[in-house]
């Protein structure tokens, strides 16, 4: 998903930026809100940026397609540190590799942080806490948002890539065009990111319940840590 | 001021070199290196190049496109984007590592102390 600089029309870029910023601003606020009220969130978040940063950089390669890619770990930071948060440290993450690795480009960032920081985090943790609500098991709810995490990603960077570029080809047909070029490789990843994410939430939760209340807590009234029933 | 080759103490118990954690962490790491040295093996012998999908999707974005070329914002040669990225994963994993056990060394008991 890492849309490399010279793809996109300049408008393109400018309108990724500015979709991101709708995000990216209110995320800067749900920080300063989040600091002030736990104490634990700092290292949460610096933990959670590095982590995001390592595993979108880790090219896994899988042998069925013959190609690499890599998960993305927003899924499990928009559980952590909240979907608006995840979108600020994907931003940071996409501009210190698009500078550092050469993965990505500086006009592309809005459209990168789009896909990966957005739609994927977002995603993964509307899954979460609709399965949640339902009394989902940790592990299983863990797991499903960062599958959807993952392929939604994918899917948003495919029909940024369509909407730019479809020209006269119907916008659908050149979407799934470019999400076919992902998918094959993708589907596998997807699945060891909801094995990684469903692992680490659950270490997190068995260790230290009491740090993740905002994670655990299914009804504020009731105070109940559901960690304990997973 | 004198400082101390042992800091716990000549009586207390010194830290195990394999523990519980090195082992977990080593053998995921082992088991991880060997799905990629296999799956990297099986791409070879089958003449399969391994190309990054975010490259494949980016040239097949350029190749619809009417002009341009698509370049990263910087391209390293050589070696130095592995020396770039094992410097990254170096100090991403210090970090990381400080924060969890920061985070998550220890278990809060009842009586307020802290379980190793």
């Amino acid at each position: 998903m890492h849309i490399e600089d010279g793809i996109l029309s300049a408008e393109a870029c400018a309108g990724w930026y500015a979709a991101t910023a709708a995000f990216v601003i209110p995320g800067i606020y749900e920080i300063k809100h989040r600091i002030r009220e736990n104490l634990s969130y700092k290292p949460f978040l610096a933990m959670t940026g590095v982590a995001v940063f390592v595993i979108s950089a880790m090219h896994l390669p899988v042998p069925v397609t013959g190609s690499c890619s890599h998960p993305c770990g927003t899924a499990l930071a928009a559980i952590i540190v909240g979907p608006f948060a995840t979108a600020v440290i994907s931003t940071i993450v996409l501009f210190f590799q698009a500078v550092f690795f050469g993965h990505g480009g500086i006009t592309t960032i809005g459209a990168n942080t789009f896909s990966m920081g957005i739609c994927g985090g977002l995603s993964g943790w509307l899954f979460w806490k609709a399965l949640r609500s339902v009394s989902c098991p940790v592990w299983l709810a863990a797991g499903v948002a960062g599958f959807v995490g993952d392929l939604v990603t994918y899917l948003t960077a495919a029909f940024e890539l369509a909407l730019s570029l479809h020209g006269q080809v119907p916008l659908m047909k050149q979407w799934m065009i470019f999400f076919m070029g992902y998918a094959p490789t993708q589907l596998p990843l997807a699945i060891g990111e909801a094995i990684f994410t469903a692992a680490v939430l659950l270490a997190m939760v068995n260790r230290r319940p009491d740090l993740l209340p905002q994670v655990l807590v299914r009804k504020p009234a009731s105070q109940v840590l559901v960690g304990k029933e997973a | 001021m004198s400082t101390r080759a042992n800091p716990l103490g000549s009586g207390s118990q010194s830290p195990r070199f394999f523990d519980g954690f090195t082992k977990i962490m080593l053998t995921t790491m082992i088991v991880l290196e060997l799905a990629i040295f296999a799956s990297a093996s099986y791409m070879s012998r089958h003449k399969l190049t391994g190309a990054g999908t975010d490259d494949i999707v980016n040239n097949l974005a350029t190749a619809t496109k009417v002009n341009g070329e698509h370049h990263p914002f910087v391209q390293l040669p050589g070696d130095s984007e592995l020396s770039a990225f094992s410097v990254a994963n170096f100090f991403a994993g210090l970090i990381v590592g400080y924060n969890w056990v920061k985070l998550f060394g220890s278990k809060p008991q009842p009586d307020g102390k802290k379980e190793d």
